[in-house]
């Protein structure tokens, strides 16, 4: 399967800082993939780097086997980078449908690409609003639309649901997994959750390194259960150690177990015995997770 | 292909930046603006041109500012409205385009919106297209002043109207080869600027500061090195007094064009968005 992008040996510094430190990957087509990291980490350069908004300080980028930036990734490309805002003197249809015609639309396609994509994301009604008559979270949802406009091959969104409310993000999710067949996302965010139900490859980014680069579908650690509790339950971490296949129990975070198990123990499968402990103990669990969370694989 | 959708591209710029001007409350202002100081130079200028070419001052201040022979070439024109204009003009629409070009990729930058235009145009196309589109406005802008000369000429005498007509279509080249250097000067400080205000300030600061450092540079020197070609508007005078008339109204400003947009077109390709 040919890559659709290849970063070999990219470095970006700013001035004395540097932002990016020998990242390498490959992306191919296929299920969303999250870019994580911590505040500063240099998501958002990468990013800015995949878009062709600023230039490598060495290395390599090549997105569709072009440069970032070039004419071949026009209409292929579509990124909703961040804080990035729409002029406030014209309509969100005149903007969006300016978009359209540069990408080779005639009117008659971009206005229909326009309603489109703001029926996508829930936004028919301020087609002729300006974006200073939007909240935080609509002009959010616009720039969303901008990116899903035609047929693009992958799609970039940087914090695409930070500062939505709980009900559009959810859309927002819902769009992405939706599309996710058809286009390429990658995305970046600090809800792992988030990612996490979406996202089949991570990329962890630290400190301009890319600490780990890896593919959750095929990779569930099947020597960990992950429980979440409704509330913290005394004699819970005993209870679970004395079961024959448990080897450790750490309380991993608030009413959050991470068990390691031994592969190929008892008759009864292990998660099948401690969902019967919780029943018998009447302990009210929240959640039995196979594998670890993104967030204890990560930190 | 690939080149006609570049040229697909560019006008599509060009337009955006002739309904920004033409089409939205800001521009409206400006052009606003722009069309009470014409209303002014109309009504105490143009409208008495033919007893103001006559006049001792205006001969006086025309005989300083031209030669002697434009001078007669000037007073000469069958419609003296256009000569009147023609003075005005000449600086007039320089100045002018320096602050309505002052804004081609600075407001865009700041706010972000050019990244995505970016995803869809090269820069190259970026910085091409908004330039046409403010040469596209100050054609605009000159072809209705002219209009509105040669109709009141017209209006004063009816069989001045084919006269002026083709005499404005000679003042219209003229002019607009004249403020075309100012808007790529724009367009090269936009590549690098951030803000509107500041790369007027800028401009007014180059046409202030360079020509005293190229004369400096020259004084030690002691030899000319033509630097001045450097500045639009070098060969304004030239032009007012038809001297050096190809190099003048057409290498001159064509070539500073030509350099201004090459340079901006480099920096922009490499800086941030």
């Amino acid at each position: 399967m040919s890559s659709l992008i290849q970063v070999t040996g990219l470095n970006k510094f700013f001035g004395e800082k540097q932002a990016l430190n020998n990242v390498d990957f490959e992306i191919e087509k296929g299920a969303p993939v999250a870019l994580v990291g911590p505040n500063g980490a240099g998501k958002t350069t990468l990013f800015s780097v995949l878009c062709g908004y600023i230039q490598p300080s060495s290395g390599s980028v090549e997105i569709f086997g072009a440069r970032p930036g070039s004419k071949a990734t026009f209409g292929r490309l579509a990124a909703l980078p961040q804080d990035a805002q729409l002029d406030p003197r014209f309509s969100i249809a005149h903007q969006l449908s300016f978009y359209g015609q540069l990408q080779g639309f005639n009117k008659k396609k971009s206005k229909f690409e326009v309603e489109r994509t703001l029926d996508l994301v829930g936004l028919s009604d301020a087609l002729n609003e300006k974006p200073d008559a939007l909240s935080h979270g609509m002009r959010k949802r616009v720039t969303i639309a901008q990116a899903l406009m035609g047929t693009p091959d992958i799609v970039m969104l940087d914090e695409a649901t930070s500062g939505l409310d709980p009900l559009h993000a959810r859309e927002v999710r819902q769009l992405v997994a939706s599309l996710a067949s058809e286009v390429t996302f990658i995305l970046s965010s600090h809800d792992l959750n988030e990612l996490e139900r979406l996202c089949q490859q991570v990329l962890y980014l630290d400190k301009g390194i890319l600490q780990r680069h890896k593919t959750l579908a095929n990779d569930i650690d099947y020597s960990y259960f992950t429980l979440r509790m409704e509330k913290q339950e005394s004699g819970l971490i005993e209870g679970l150690k004395s079961m024959k296949q448990v080897v450790d129990v750490v309380n991993s975070q608030d009413r959050e177990y991470l068990i390691s198990v031994q592969k190929n123990g008892g008759k009864t499968p292990l998660d099948i015995q401690i969902l019967q402990m919780c029943h018998q103990q009447k302990w009210s669990y929240r959640q039995l997770i196979n594998g670890k969370t993104l967030e204890n694989q990560l930190f | 292909m690939l080149e006609l959708h570049s040229f697909h591209r560019i006008w599509c710029l060009a337009k955006f930046e002739l309904i920004r001007m033409f089409l939205t409350k800001r521009g409206g202002i400006a052009i606003a603006a722009f069309a009470t100081a014409w209303l002014f130079i109309f009504y105490y200028a143009i409208s008495t041109a033919q007893e103001l070419v006559s006049s001792d001052i205006f001969v006086t201040i025309a005989y300083q500012i031209f030669s002697g022979a434009s001078m007669r070439e000037l007073l000469s024109w069958p419609v003296p409205e256009l000569s009147v204009f023609w003075v005005v003009a000449v600086y007039s629409f320089p100045i002018f385009s320096l602050i309505a070009a002052s804004d081609q990729t600075c407001a865009d930058r700041s706010r972000g919106t050019l990244r995505f235009i970016a995803l869809r145009a090269t820069r190259s196309e970026i910085l091409f297209g908004r330039f046409l589109g403010q040469v596209l406005i100050l054609s605009v802008l000159i072809a209705c002043t002219l209009i509105a000369t040669v109709l009141m000429a017209s209006y004063r005498d009816a069989s001045l109207f084919f006269v002026g007509l083709i005499k404005s279509l000679d003042i219209f080249k003229s002019i607009l080869i004249a403020v075309m250097p100012f808007i790529a000067l724009m367009a090269f400080f936009n590549s690098f600027i951030r803000s509107a205000r500041l790369a007027i300030i800028v401009s007014f600061l180059f046409f202030g500061l360079i020509p005293i450092g190229i004369a400096f540079i020259e004084y030690k020197l002691g030899m000319s090195i033509y630097l001045t070609y450097l500045i639009p508007g070098v060969q304004l005078s030239d032009v007012i007094n038809q001297k050096n008339v190809f190099l003048s109204g057409y290498y001159i400003p064509l070539a500073q064009v030509c350099g201004y947009l090459l340079v901006g077109n480099i920096i922009m390709k490499r800086s941030s968005l």
